[in-house]
């Protein structure tokens, strides 16, 4: 489990990570989302243990996370822009992190290899952008780390390999239980990985939600009444949005489904229809105009 | 440190080899060029006939300005390549998102990088020494000599690397890294020589550089001080010195690293304390500089009061540049205004001379013998004076010209006379050996047509001009056997004296026109008539030229019918 508290990191007098607040549960994957400039990347180095907070807590599975090694050894990070060293092969990037990570398979380096088919002898910096994404992922994965952090892991991947690469995340997640920070500003491409989404806005983790739980809990009706909407069923639902075109009123709606049905047949609507909403509509909802998520 | 915390060390060790490994192998090329090269060409051109062996005393001997550039060079490159990987922003972040603590981390790297150093070392010493005994020749240098020269080159050269270790530690760019390191190697005498300079600007009478110079401040600049190796071998209290103070520098670079932000790869400074620091102390730097650039050229208070604004407002906006990297840091202007403030006030202070050092004057009672000449190191080292036939420079005893050299500098520490390139400047050193043993120098540029009354005074002394001309020292020179006087346009002899009456006649002559040499003459110098070639008789030559005013010298030549000719 990873534990922020109230981590605040500043550059320069600029509050890059100001005040965040986040927890993590073991054996999931968890996406932070957020909009460029958010500190999404400088709240992974952080929990990664490269930059050290101004203030603030970072725990991972109980343990301090700056300068210690025990956990160190159980955590991988993936940048942005993943860095070799210069001149090296993936050969020699495997013997180093076969010294540096005492959890390093050789099986599972060589089993992966048929996967990722990249040249193990070639010089990687010879690779395009996306092979060299993919030799950082056959090296973390052959790591096989507790905690996986990733920055944006998945831009310049190819849809075959970035399949490929999710199903690989899900199942470390599911055999052994790995936990995976991934960072995007791109919910779509989160959406059908992660379990739970938080939402970074200026240096700060502004909400953190189960995506099942948030899927349930919100929806969108599309009604009609023969007397034009009644005014107590304002009262009686948590509506988040309103919107009338013509005598068709639409309405984002806070609550179980079944709940919401019940309480709007009540007042004998010519039409109820609930739509379904997509993750981004939920989190536009969520968190009101300011957000592009 | 636990098997698997040092199996991340050794992955760091095996990753150096590959990145850096190469700055070994130069360092072992380098000084297989620079030792063990020479030694075999000595070999291969030896003819046993001729005997020619190289004169080498020592292992500096055999190419010493090519050493001491790599035992300076090598080390700054060795502390660049083992510390770049926290200078490059995306390898700072790769390596210390690593399982090693920064402690470990720092230190394996000092080690392998003092390893660059030392190995090779090691492997030329054995070679050189391999060479020394393998090839029969008649070598003057042994094994103790190379083993003596591998003690002092790589107590220079870890010394070099650790004073680059701790530098980079407090900057975020590898440039910047060897630029300070370059820096900081000359930073010490460097300041030194600004700050005398620009106190010889503030306080009248304060000895230029020079005088400093001759207390070996050539000695703080560490490849400077290998260069001078050669004839002067480290002391033990020096070895210890450097190592101790590589150590500090070793335990600071540590202490640091553990606080040092990973971010600031890619900075100009790693810690946010060091810039007012770095760009007071840029402008401050600057600022002697400009003063002592105008000071040397311009000698004018208005050129140098301009060449401190400039100077330092250009070093205070490079620094805020290269911190702030952009050029537009101009709305930072009022840390400059603050700055001039306070030197204005530095500046003030030291004018006030609230040490009353521009008015010490010591009394007559106290005063064992005085200075009076041009050069600073002459006071330092009385044993030059007295070797050439004309001495400037003199220690005076007598009571009168004590007397008259204090009068000399009473009247300057009134005057204060600012330097001023328009008139006719003379150099004056005073100095004063005092009873109890304590020596004060002053130094002034005087401008010498008010002062000439006291010139005359002292430099017309019977003691003054018995000193200065080798021919009036008693004993000061060997028999006359021959003098030759030339035609001063056309270099021919015009009368050549042999016979030894002549002679003393001649010389009596000169001496005379000698003791009455106005100082004018001696300081100035006046239209020359002639030259007098004296040939002593251990072959030594003195030459004199005649003027206007030798009227015992002209007498005799004219007496001799050979004045004319001289003019012709």
């Amino acid at each position: 489990m990873i534990q922020l508290v109230d981590v605040t990191k500043t550059f320069d007098r600029f509050p890059a990570v100001n005040g965040a607040t986040m927890t993590v549960p073991k054996g999931v994957i968890y996406g932070l989302l957020g909009p460029n400039g958010a500190g999404k990347t400088t709240l992974l180095k952080l929990m990664a243990g490269i930059l050290r907070q101004d203030r603030g807590t970072i725990v991972i599975d109980g343990e301090e996370v700056w300068e210690n090694t025990n956990v160190k050894q159980r955590l991988l990070f993936l940048p942005d822009f993943v860095y070799f060293f210069p001149h090296t092969t993936i050969r020699q990037m495997a013997d180093f992190y076969e010294q540096v990570y005492p959890s390093f398979s050789r099986e599972r380096f060589v089993e992966l290899q048929e996967a990722f088919s990249l040249d193990l002898d070639k010089k990687i910096q010879q690779f395009s952008k996306g092979m060299q994404r993919q030799a950082a992922f056959w090296l973390a994965f052959s790591v096989q780390p507790d905690v996986l952090i990733m920055d944006e892991p998945l831009d310049g991947l190819d849809a075959f390999v970035r399949r490929h690469v999710k199903q690989l995340l899900i199942d470390e997640v599911v055999e052994r239980e790995m936990t995976i920070v991934i960072s995007s500003h791109n919910l779509r491409e989160l959406e059908d990985l992660c379990g739970i989404v938080g939402l970074m806005e200026r240096g700060t983790v502004r909400l953190e939600r189960d995506l099942d739980e948030l899927r349930a809990g919100m929806h969108k009706l599309q009604l009609a009444f023969r007397d034009g909407f009644p005014s107590e069923l304002v009262e009686r639902l948590d509506i988040v949005h309103r919107e009338e075109r013509g005598s068709i009123v639409l309405l984002v709606v806070r609550g179980e489904k079944r709940r919401i049905e019940e309480t709007v047949r009540a007042f004998h609507p010519l039409i109820l229809d609930v739509l379904p909403l997509s993750l981004e509509e939920i989190f536009m909802y969520e968190i009101g105009r300011g957000a592009h998520v | 440190m636990s098997r698997k915390r040092w199996s991340a060390n050794r992955a760091m060790w095996t990753q150096n080899i590959r990145q850096i490994g190469w700055i070994a192998i130069l360092h072992l090329l380098l000084w297989l060029a620079a030792i063990v090269l020479p030694i075999a060409l000595v070999y291969s051109q030896y003819d046993p006939k001729v005997g020619n062996m190289p004169q080498w005393d020592s292992v500096y001997h055999i190419s010493n300005a090519l050493e001491a550039l790599i035992a300076w060079l090598v080390p700054v490159l060795a502390a660049a390549g083992v510390l770049r990987y926290m200078h490059d922003k995306r390898s700072a972040d790769f390596i210390h998102g690593l399982p090693i603590r920064r402690t470990e981390l720092l230190t394996g790297q000092i080690v392998f990088g003092w390893l660059m150093l030392v190995v090779p070392l090691v492997m030329v010493a054995l070679v050189a020494i391999g060479c020394l005994y393998g090839l029969d020749l008649p070598w003057r240098l042994k094994a103790a000599d190379v083993w003596h020269w591998f003690g002092e080159t790589i107590v220079i050269e870890t010394f070099i690397f650790a004073l680059g270790i701790a530098v980079g530690i407090l900057v975020g760019q590898s440039v910047l890294h060897v630029v300070l390191t370059n820096i900081f190697l000359f930073f010490p005498a460097g300041m030194l020589v600004l700050i005398y300079k620009n106190l010889s600007l503030l306080l009248s009478g304060f000895p230029d550089i020079h005088y400093y110079l001759s207390t070996e401040l050539e000695r703080l600049v560490i490849p400077i001080r290998y260069v001078m190796l050669m004839d002067q071998p480290m002391s033990a209290g020096e070895i210890g010195l450097l190592l101790l103070l590589s150590l500090l520098f070793f335990a600071i670079a540590v202490w640091l690293y553990e606080r040092r932000p990973t971010e600031a790869a890619g900075q100009a400074l790693a810690f946010r304390a060091l810039r007012p620091l770095f760009v007071y102390g840029v402008a401050f730097c600057t600022w002697l500089v400009g003063g002592f650039y105008f000071g040397e050229v311009e000698r004018q208070w208005g050129w140098i009061v301009f060449g401190y604004v400039t100077f330092s407002l250009l070093g205070y906006a490079i620094a805020q540049m290269v911190i702030a990297k952009t050029w537009r840091v101009f709305h930072r202007w009022k840390g400059y205004v603050a700055f001039i403030g306070v030197m204005v006030v530095l500046s003030f202070i030291i004018r006030a001379d609230l040490t009353g050092y521009e008015q010490r004057v010591p009394a007559e009672a106290d005063i064992k013998q005085v200075y009076f000449g041009q050069s600073t190191m002459n006071f330092e080292r009385p044993e030059q004076i007295g070797r050439s036939f004309v001495e400037y420079d003199q220690f005076l005893r007598t009571k009168e010209n004590i007397e008259a050299v204090r009068a000399f500098h009473e009247q300057l520490t009134h005057d204060q006379p600012s330097p001023s390139h328009l008139s006719n400047v003379q150099r004056v050193v005073i100095g004063y050996v005092l009873k109890d043993g304590t020596r004060l120098i002053r130094c002034y540029e005087v401008p010498l047509e008010s002062y000439m009354t006291h010139f005359r005074r002292i430099m017309e002394s019977k003691e003054y001009k018995q000193q200065y001309y080798l021919l009036l020292r008693p004993s000061g020179y060997s028999p006359i056997r021959e003098v030759t006087i030339r035609n001063m346009n056309t270099g021919q002899p015009v009368l050549v004296l042999a016979e030894p009456k002549g002679i003393e006649a001649f010389i009596e002559a000169l001496k005379q026109d000698l003791w009455n040499e106005p100082v004018e003459n001696i300081i100035m110098g006046r239209e020359v008539y002639g030259e007098i070639e004296l040939l002593q008789s251990d072959g030594d030559t003195l030459y004199f030229s005649i003027n206007a005013d030798y009227v015992h010298v002209r007498q005799w030549l004219e007496q001799q019918k050979v004045w004319n000719k001289l003019t012709e």
